[in-house]
């Protein structure tokens, strides 16, 4: 039998003590209430946003201790069933750390998250990029992110284009990240004109 | 809602139980401010622990949309860490000097919706009021924050009993521990956390 909502602080603690000790049990008793439980972290967010020149410091490679470990860790969820283990990877993507970006001028409502996943052998960084509120550009027109220096687009990393509302794209990176200071994205509109950034880290 | 306004700002001191030790050793909201504004890493990654579900509860009580909420709080760390130096101890709580960075932001992200304004109901709404809202977001933050303060034993009780739908019963059953421990674990706990929320608006 499920309990109800709000637990009855004298089951929880009794009534034995001093007057102002139960009172003060209580008044925090009904904040916890008030408050409500806390949300639980996604695995986006389960480290904190790489900020500065750290979103760009390469992380030491992986031991051999570490990718055995990994294995089974495969392993084990494999035998707690296949479902599980997708929904722990976040549809397939593996976050190693996130970055967030920002609008600027007409685009300042908009936002996006890349979500840059493990480096391979060749040097390839997976992105998961998401952009939330980015004006559709006209017939023709798409637009691009690139690893940036001092705000100034230098490398793409590819492009996409958007609904206005919730887009979500892979892209790839084949840099090293630690020669860049940010990222940017720019509008490319039909005819071939390249706007200026329209967001950045 | 009548509970919100019988909230209390601020619990009232007790003398600390000689049976329950401080609360940990670790630096002070404050002392993490001013050690992020000069560049600190490990501190900003310590102050993230601490609040990251406190402002993502906020953020999804403003916002209501998990993506929008998640964005926030990256938004709201990225402040946090450009403007930390900014910060001034002597002014007030780095609770609350947090708490009004991160309204700050997520506000900038509501304000992003394109979405065509709310027309008046006709009928008074027995939802609660902005004053009332106000009231409520600032107290989860204050009592979430406290949480991550607890330690992990004493988190999952508290847990288990307010949002886990258990009895210490089936508390005690659960952890495998007499029902008298859950008892005066969960007593412990509270006061701990009573202590904590003192603490924020010293």
């Amino acid at each position: 039998m499920r309990r109800p909502e709000r637990p009855d602080l004298r089951e929880l603690v009794g009534d034995e003590g001093e007057p102002e000790e139960l009172e003060r049990l209580r008044r925090v008793h009904e904040l916890i209430v008030a408050a409500g439980p806390p949300p639980e972290l996604s695995p986006a967010l389960a480290e904190p946003p790489r900020v500065g020149r750290e979103a760009f410091r390469l992380r030491r490679p992986r031991r051999r201790l570490e990718a055995v470990l990994v294995l089974a860790a495969g392993a084990l969820a494999l035998m707690f069933g296949i479902g599980y283990y997708l929904g722990a990877r976040e549809g397939g993507f593996e976050t190693e750390f996130t970055v967030a970006m920002r609008g600027v001028g007409e685009a300042a409502p908009a936002s996006a998250s890349i979500r840059v996943g493990e480096v391979d052998e060749e040097g390839n960084w997976p992105l998961l990029l998401t952009v939330r509120g980015l004006e559709p550009l006209p017939k023709g027109g798409w637009y691009e992110l690139y690893l940036s220096r001092k705000g100034k687009p230098v490398v793409s990393c590819g492009t996409f284009r958007t609904t206005g509302e919730v887009t979500e794209v892979r892209l790839n990176a084949p840099y090293k990240l630690k020669e860049f200071d940010g990222w940017v994205v720019t509008a490319h509109l039909p005819g071939g004109r390249r706007t200026g950034v329209v967001m950045t880290t | 809602m009548e509970l919100a306004a019988d909230l209390p700002s601020a619990l009232p001191r007790a003398p600390r139980a000689a049976t329950i030790p401080p609360v940990s050793d670790d630096p002070s909201d404050e002392e993490l401010l001013q050690r992020v504004g000069a560049g600190d890493r490990a501190a900003f990654e310590l102050l993230y622990r601490r609040y990251a579900r406190a402002v993502l509860g906020l953020a999804l009580r403003r916002l209501g949309d998990r993506g929008r909420a998640e964005d926030a709080v990256q938004e709201t760390f990225a402040s946090i860490w450009r403007s930390a130096a900014s910060y001034r101890p002597e002014r007030g709580p780095g609770a609350r000097w947090l708490y009004a960075v991160a309204r700050n932001a997520i506000s900038d992200r509501g304000r992003a919706r394109s979405e065509p304004p709310a027309e008046a109901p006709d009928e008074p709404s027995l939802e609660a009021g902005p004053d009332e809202r106000a009231e409520q977001s600032w107290v989860a933050w204050r009592v979430h924050r406290a949480l991550e303060s607890l330690r992990e034993h004493e988190r999952r009780l508290i847990e288990l009993a307010y949002w886990g739908g258990l009895s210490q019963s089936e508390i005690a059953d659960l952890l495998g521990i007499p029902l008298g421990t859950v008892k005066t674990r969960t007593r412990a706990a509270l006061a701990r956390l009573a202590e904590a929320l003192e603490e924020q608006v010293r």
